[in-house]
């Protein structure tokens, strides 16, 4: 940190963004009039490993971000309330059987988008994951497999300095992860004793956070976590491996250029059909940027709402479409132990012994995970799920500190009725709110049953009293369909548009089906693989 | 299981300690520092003399010394237009909602008891937020606003502001915030001597 420019392969260093502690790093500004190679338009997980890529293979990118660049040591408070400001807080409509919560559960905004707030819980799919429909006739496949995505699991894990188990007991061989598990909580103690009675394998998780200080290749070392259990609110020492200290720095010193606090609103089209620059608006001011592509990152409801908005993409129909969440049931308990819930990595354990339950009536599975839960979270779970009030919440929360968890992470096929539509109700920035459908069907409802079952008798083997469940889906997904056929799909395999031929998108939105696993592992190895495939055909086009 | 009850005053000296991260502090500090009586600035005084009386029996304070101010938290946030990104599909903006639940309030005690919620004795709001909860009320402002969604709407925000609240957050025996120089024991049952210990169990 001592020489800045050390930081900097690139010339022409006329900007600067904090680092983790609030210091200047010199970074690369592009001018507006100058057509770059890319916009990246959003910096999580699709958006940050893709700009990286592409300026690390000497392109101009500039990636634009909504919300702002944080320096985290320095403006992450360890307070539930203060850090809402990660959360995507844009008002959207949440309508069907089941509405989605946004905001803090799934829509981040801000340097490194949701995974600034993400648990860092990074389980692969598994190679069935991707056949469903194959494997059950219902549901649908990838029209990529296991296999197309493992060198980029491979390179993942070993870039962001996953922490796991040297022997994982689920799924195919794979590499030991780079370091040692993190340290159990209390919550993954007890869900490892409930398991134990029961017969079922357990296995410390891989979280993409740090056991032991780790060098990172191009951005130096990032030190251990220090068990603060406070992914989902906001890492302030840089020990998880959200973008904004990995992919991001990492990009920055390549010499891609991040704008943030700019909210892309339109794309420009020439003629022939091409996009030739993004218009987004920052403090109030609408700004231009040429470029000779645009890759759309900004999540399954940004990204196609920023279609819709633009009439674009869209002959299939699907914008917008095949909208869904996992099913992420949640058990509670508390326990004549002490819990403390609020420290170690949340989802210290896993099990996937239920990816494909003997005795389903369902297609597809889950996985288990222990869970530890900050106190404003909790009391307000307690209060949306049990409908406590008064003196009984009171004396509910006296026991917070012997709360303890687990849920489940399950598939959610696409429905017909699943989707999101622009809606005749404005935003602060004018622009219509997006509303979103979801109804969980009889396949969700019927896994999910089954998982509460399991749940239970978990929690109970390990001791837990006063048990209630918490029913909920988690994640955004499709919505921006990959497929191989025009009329059913909105992009190919690569990420690419099947309309508009300078148009990617890299995010969740592109998902098919939504797999039993968490999804970030997977979003940014298709944003490698996007990048890689969109390099290898610039240098094909040019030989 | 019987509910603990902890020392007082732990989250307060814990401030003065750098176990305690700069950032942290400075917005704990600030939500301990008494705003003052402001007057409200989205709601009329009838409006909120209604929430404050469901406040005081949603989440019940007699017992501090210090309440939260959890009516005057709801007034800000509607005033300044702030969210927290979603909506159900079925309920009007924060702000209309607000001011039809609380008008639904006042028409259920006028029609049931003949006067205001905010004049009813303690037993009678409750029965009222009771049938709210339950969707059992209908006609006038529930016409326009689904009652248990109301509700749901207005105890998970109440409920999030008093549990942001260090005193509050004392009482349940959090120092989360405690954590600039990290955590070593985080398994069962394993205490750092600044995590307080219960001091034995309620029996309210």
């Amino acid at each position: 940190m001592t020489n800045p420019d050390m930081h900097i392969e690139n010339a022409g260093l006329r900007g600067s963004v904090p680092d983790l502690h609030g210091h200047h790093v010199p970074a690369r500004r592009y001018p507006l009039n100058e057509t770059v190679d890319a916009v990246v338009v959003g910096t999580g997980a699709g958006g940050a490993p893709l700009m990286s890529r592409l300026a690390r293979a000497g392109l101009r990118v500039v990636a634009l971000e909504a919300g702002r660049h944080w320096a985290p040591a320095r403006d992450f408070a360890t307070d539930e309330r203060a850090q809402s400001k990660l959360f995507w807080n844009d008002e959207r409509l949440s309508a069907g059987e089941d509405p989605i919560s946004f905001g803090n559960n799934n829509s981040g905004t801000g340097v490194g988008g949701s995974t600034l707030h993400y648990t860092a819980y990074v389980p692969r799919p598994q190679p069935d994951d991707f056949r469903l429909c194959t494997e059950f006739g219902t549901g649908v496949d990838w029209p990529l497999q296991y296999a197309d995505l493992e060198p980029y699991y491979d390179e993942l894990e070993r870039f962001l300095g996953v922490s796991g188990p040297s022997s994982y007991p689920w799924g195919p061989p794979r590499p030991a992860y780079p370091l040692a598990p993190l340290p159990l909580n209390g919550a993954a103690q007890l869900m490892q004793r409930g398991c134990e009675k029961l017969g079922i394998r357990t296995s410390p998780a891989a979280n993409a956070a740090l056991s032991g200080s780790y060098y990172q290749e191009g951005v130096g070392w990032r030190a251990a976590c220090t068990n603060r259990g406070f992914c989902q609110a906001g890492c302030n020492t840089g020990a998880k491996a959200s973008m904004d200290v990995t992919y991001v720095p990492l990009g920055i010193r390549a010499g891609a250029e991040i704008r943030a606090e700019s909210f892309a609103t339109q794309l420009e089209l020439d003629k022939a059909g091409r996009v030739t620059g993004v218009v987004y608006v920052r403090d109030g001011m609408e700004y231009r940027q040429g470029c000779r592509a645009v890759f759309l990152c900004a999540g399954a409801i940004e990204t196609p709402r920023l279609l819709l908005l633009n009439g674009l993409a869209n002959g299939s129909g699907q914008v917008g479409r095949n909208f869904m969440a996992h099913t992420g049931l949640q058990i509670w308990g508390q326990f004549e132990e002490d819990v403390r819930p609020y420290k170690g990595i949340p989802g210290g354990l896993i099990s996937e012994d239920t990816h494909r339950p003997a005795d389903a009536d369902f297609a597809g599975g889950y996985l288990l995970q222990s869970i530890g839960v900050m106190p404003v979270t909790y009391a307000s779970q307690v209060v949306r799920g049990r409908g406590l009030w008064g003196k009984a919440l009171r004396r509910h929360m006296l026991g917070y500190n012997h709360a303890a968890g687990i849920n489940i992470l399950g598939e959610c096929l696409p429905y017909e009725g699943n989707y999101m539509e622009l809606s005749d109700e404005l935003d602060a920035r004018g622009l219509p709110k997006p509303r979103v459908y979801f109804t969980n069907g009889e396949n969700e409802r019927r896994l999910t049953a089954h998982a509460e079952s399991v749940m239970r008798e978990i929690w109970g083997q390990a001791g837990a009293l006063d048990v209630w469940a918490y029913p909920r889906n988690a994640h955004t997904i499709g919505t921006c369909r990959m497929g191989t056929d025009p009329n059913n799909a909105v992009v190919d395999t690569d990420g690419r548009s099947f309309e508009v031929p300078n148009l990617y998108i890299s995010d969740n939105s592109t998902f098919p089906s939504a797999l039993s696993a968490n999804p970030a592992l997977t979003i940014m190895a298709l944003a490698l693989r996007t990048a890689d495939r969109f390099l290898e055909r610039a240098r094909r086009l040019e030989a | 299981m019987q509910p603990e009850i902890y020392p007082s005053g732990t989250v307060r000296a814990l401030l003065e300690t750098d176990y305690v991260t700069p950032k942290t502090r400075e917005v704990l500090q600030a939500r301990l520092t008494p705003g003052g009586s402001q007057s409200p600035r989205f709601f009329d005084a009838q409006a909120l003399a209604t929430l404050r009386a469901a406040c005081a029996r949603l989440i019940p304070q007699t017992d501090r010394t210090q309440p939260v101010d959890l009516a005057g938290a709801i007034d800000t946030r509607l005033a300044d237009g702030k969210g927290d990104g979603w909506r159900y599909n079925t309920m009007p903006p924060d702000g209309e909602a607000y001011l039809l639940g609380l008008r639904g309030l006042d028409e259920t005690a006028q029609g049931r008891f003949s006067v205001k919620f905010a004049l009813l004795d303690t037993g009678k709001r409750d029965e009222i937020l009771t049938t709210v909860q339950r969707g059992e009320v209908a006609g006038g402002a529930w016409e326009k606003l689904p009652p248990g969604r109301f509700f749901e709407e207005l105890l998970a925000e109440l409920t999030e502001c008093y549990y942001s609240d260090p005193i509050t957050q004392e009482e349940i025996g959090y120092v989360g915030m405690a954590d600039a120089h990290g955590w070593q024991a985080i398994g069962l049952n394993e205490r750092e001597p600044r995590e307080p210990e219960a001091l034995g169990e309620t029996h309210d």
